[in-house]
């Protein structure tokens, strides 16, 4: 019966390619910008990658090094019966190995040290208030049942006054500028997710958490919300646009603001709909 | 042992059986109709109804499934309906993702109005669009019942159909402060145009069938002739001519916005607590410092008590529980459609029709819709509207402006006073 090993090794063997197989296909692989799918657009996302794949280079070589131990058991004393018609090997009893389970304690115990002390500077640069960047407010994210609003300072650089600009579902930020937002809920948790920055946090009701992040490419990216909130969960989907330049930027503050200013119909710059 | 063996086996199978039933998409959300107004069949108080009249019952079904279709499935189009066109000239076309032709059905290249209404709207505003679905009774306030045709935020005048452009923007930006969504991340320019179209083709529907019934309730049963053909034929016409009216109808201030400057404020405030001589009765709704409190509406500590005080379904026992004033009180200050009514609170700058300055000459001038709040143009001037409009945006950066003011006495009267609702 030895030979049931083998669907073990199958096993085994499917889970390794699937896992040899992920960084050459982009869909597989990390969420990143479709035409370039290794390249992660944030500062913190390539820290973060490259911890990512020191934990996934660990748990693939000790994954693959048990099963082959455990196929290998498997084959090697699978119980066979002899001419005689009685087992060729009597079972052994004994107490285990203590040095044995001192080492496999121990090994995985020092993995886990070492990767705790060694993300603990990522960890410090993405969610320590102390990092938080001394810029200014890009927005306030407030997160609702089903939907983010985006409440923006406006060209006074200061939020709370009557220039703010108002946006549901819309962040718009720079590339290459460290956006802060200032996080927060207006009924349940909600959280924060902008998977192609890698940036995920929760947004508790009653606190305004800071949230830092940068792009180094413009264009169009995604937000959702990753703590199920409610039934319309999946609708808290919104738009990231990375700007090229802060002047693009401003451009679209300006029109933003121009229309939010809108006193007459007369005069619409802008065509709504494009069915008309 | 044959009978019990066989009993067992009856079990298992209608197990079996209804398991299977329950995967089928008819049983998880019910089976697709549209709902009838009570009043088709049951008598209604203060209402046209058509209780005992099974022959003009049975007409205006009739009538109402040839004229838009038996079933959300099965969508007729009545010729001249205000909808819009495709490039061929096909009405109705963005309401469906086939269109049945001499050759048979055709596919067109879109998912269609009712595709994405069942998948994004259904769930809140129902299936025949009363504002009934599954979702709506843990809401507050209710999502709208499109079957009478009446919008809040419009560009048209109190009482009349909305502008295409009124639900677009009601669509793509949501409803703030309510739970009517932004649609603008989730659906495309395009999906939003066939959606606009489905609202507008669910208020036709209703609104027929309620013409149907209004005209029903006048007919005598034995008679071969009520809501015949060219009765029905102007009944419709009429429910198109005021969607098409609409366009024309459409509000642009006169005058563009006084800039928002302290002494603009300040006549807005002045106005605003009814200080002038045309004493404007805002505060009386909306609170001496605007925080939605004002004497002329339940209290707020009751209305929270009532609405959001336990079971929604529930809340006609709390009502009955109050002393008879504030029953009373209770009873006037619901809007068109039955539902509780709460003056907005003007300090949290959350404005349910948005916050640009013409949203919200909008508002004052015209009033909105079903919603006691009144027009107050022509009552004053558009310079005095938009020293209001300024007022109102500057309040909640500005809360001390109301610092002082008195506590104002209720309006007596003010719903009466309020332009009647247009039908
Ligand atoms: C979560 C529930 C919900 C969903 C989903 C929803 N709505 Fe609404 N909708 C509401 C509520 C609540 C109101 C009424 C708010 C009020 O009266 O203040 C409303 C109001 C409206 C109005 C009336 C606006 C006016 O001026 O009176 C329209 C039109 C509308 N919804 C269209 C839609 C369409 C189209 C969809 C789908 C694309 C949709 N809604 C999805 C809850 C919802
Ligand atoms: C009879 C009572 C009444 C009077 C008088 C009244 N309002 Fe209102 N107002 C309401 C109600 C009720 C609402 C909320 C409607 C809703 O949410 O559907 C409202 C809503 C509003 C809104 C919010 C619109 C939005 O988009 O959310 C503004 C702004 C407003 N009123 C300003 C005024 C001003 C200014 C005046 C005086 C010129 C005034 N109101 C007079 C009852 C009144
Ligand atoms: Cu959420």
């Amino acid at each position: 019966m030895r030979y049931w090993s083998l669907i073990f090794a199958l096993a085994a063997v499917f889970s390794v390619g699937a896992f040899a197989y992920a960084p050459f296909s982009a869909d597989w692989w990390l969420p990143n910008p479709a035409g370039e799918p290794y390249h992660s657009v944030s500062t913190f996302g390539r820290e973060i990658d490259a911890l990512f794949l020191i934990i996934l280079v660990l748990t693939g070589a000790v994954f693959i090094g048990t099963q082959a131990a455990l196929v290998w058991a498997q084959f090697r004393y699978a119980d066979r019966i002899g001419e005689d018609g009685l087992p060729v090997r009597p079972a052994q009893y004994f107490h285990g190995s203590q040095r044995l389970e001192v080492i496999w304690t121990v090994i995985p115990a020092g993995i886990l040290v070492f990767l705790a002390l060694y993300q603990m500077d990522t960890w410090a640069k993405i969610k320590f208030r102390s990092a938080s960047p001394r810029t200014p407010v890009l927005a306030e994210v407030t997160g609702r049942q089903f939907q983010w609003a985006m409440k923006y300072p406006g060209p006074d650089g200061r939020l709370g006054t009557p220039d703010d600009l108002f946006t549901v579902n819309d962040l718009h930020l720079v590339k290459d500028q460290t956006a802060l937002i200032h996080l927060k809920s207006a009924d349940v948790i909600h959280s924060f997710f902008l998977p192609q920055m890698r940036i995920k946090q929760d947004a508790v009701p009653g606190m305004a958490i800071p949230v830092w992040f940068d792009c180094d490419r413009a264009g169009r990216f995604e937000l959702a919300c990753a703590e199920l909130c409610g039934w319309g969960h999946y609708k808290m989907r919104g738009d990231v646009v990375v700007h090229e330049t802060e002047a693009e930027f401003q451009a679209w503050q300006a029109a933003k603001l121009a229309e939010q200013g809108r006193s007459q119909i007369a005069g619409a710059d802008e065509p709504e709909g494009d069915d008309r | 042992m044959i009978v019990r063996r066989c009993i067992r086996l009856g079990l298992g199978l209608s197990i079996l059986l209804t398991t299977a039933a329950g995967c089928s998409d008819a049983d998880l959300t019910g089976p697709i109709v549209y709902e009838e107004q009570p009043a088709m069949s049951r008598e209604v108080e203060g209402k046209a109804h058509l209780a005992g009249k099974p022959r003009i019952q049975e007409k205006a079904r009739k009538t109402l499934a040839r004229l838009y279709g038996p079933s959300p499935k099965e969508i007729h189009v009545p010729e001249g309906a205000p909808l819009s066109k495709d490039e061929q000239g096909r009405l109705g076309v963005l309401l469906a993702n086939h269109v049945q032709t001499a050759q048979g059905p055709e596919k067109l290249p879109h998912a269609g109005g009712y595709g994405l209404y069942r998948r994004h709207c259904l769930h809140c505003h129902g299936v025949s669009g009363a504002g009934d679905g599954p979702t709506a009774p843990f809401l507050f306030p209710l999502p709208r019942d499109f079957r009478r045709g009446l919008f809040k935020f419009t560009s048209t005048p109190n009482g009349a159909r909305p502008e295409r452009d009124d639900l677009r923007r009601t669509i793509r930006d949501g409803l703030h402060g309510t739970s009517m969504p932004a649609f603008e991340a989730l659906l495309t320019k395009k999906e939003i145009e066939q959606v606009v179209d489905y609202v507008t083709f669910l208020s036709l529907r209703g609104e027929t069938e309620l013409a149907l019934i209004e005209e029903g309730f006048i007919a005598d049963d034995e008679d071969e002739d009520a809501l015949e053909d060219d009765i029905v034929d102007e009944l419709v016409q009429s429910v198109f001519g005021k969607w098409e009216d609409a366009a024309d109808t459409v509000v642009d201030p006169p005058v563009p916005r006084t800039p928002p400057s302290p002494e603009s404020v300040a006549r807005g405030r002045e106005l605003f607590l009814g200080r002038t001589k045309e004493k404007l009765e805002c505060a009386g709704c909306h609170g001496a410092k605007g925080l939605g409190d004002g004497p002329s509406f339940v209290d707020v500590d009751v209305f929270n008590r009532v609405v959001f005080g336990g079971d929604p379904s529930k809340m006609p026992e709390r009502v009955a529980k109050l002393d008879e004033k504030a029953r009373e009180l209770w009873k006037q200050k619901l809007d068109e459609w039955g539902n509780p009514l709460r003056p907005a609170n003007l300090s949290r700058a959350v404005y349910k029709g948005g916050r640009r300055p013409i949203d919200l000459y909008w508002r004052i001038a015209k009033g909105i819709t079903g919603a006691q709040m009144p027009a107050h143009y022509p009552g004053i001037d558009h310079a005095q509207i938009w020293d209001l409009v300024n007022f109102v945006l500057a309040l909640p950066y500005q809360p001390e402006l109301l610092d002082d003011a008195p506590a104002p006495a209720a309006a007596e009267g003010v719903a009466a006073d309020a332009p009647a609702v247009r039908r």
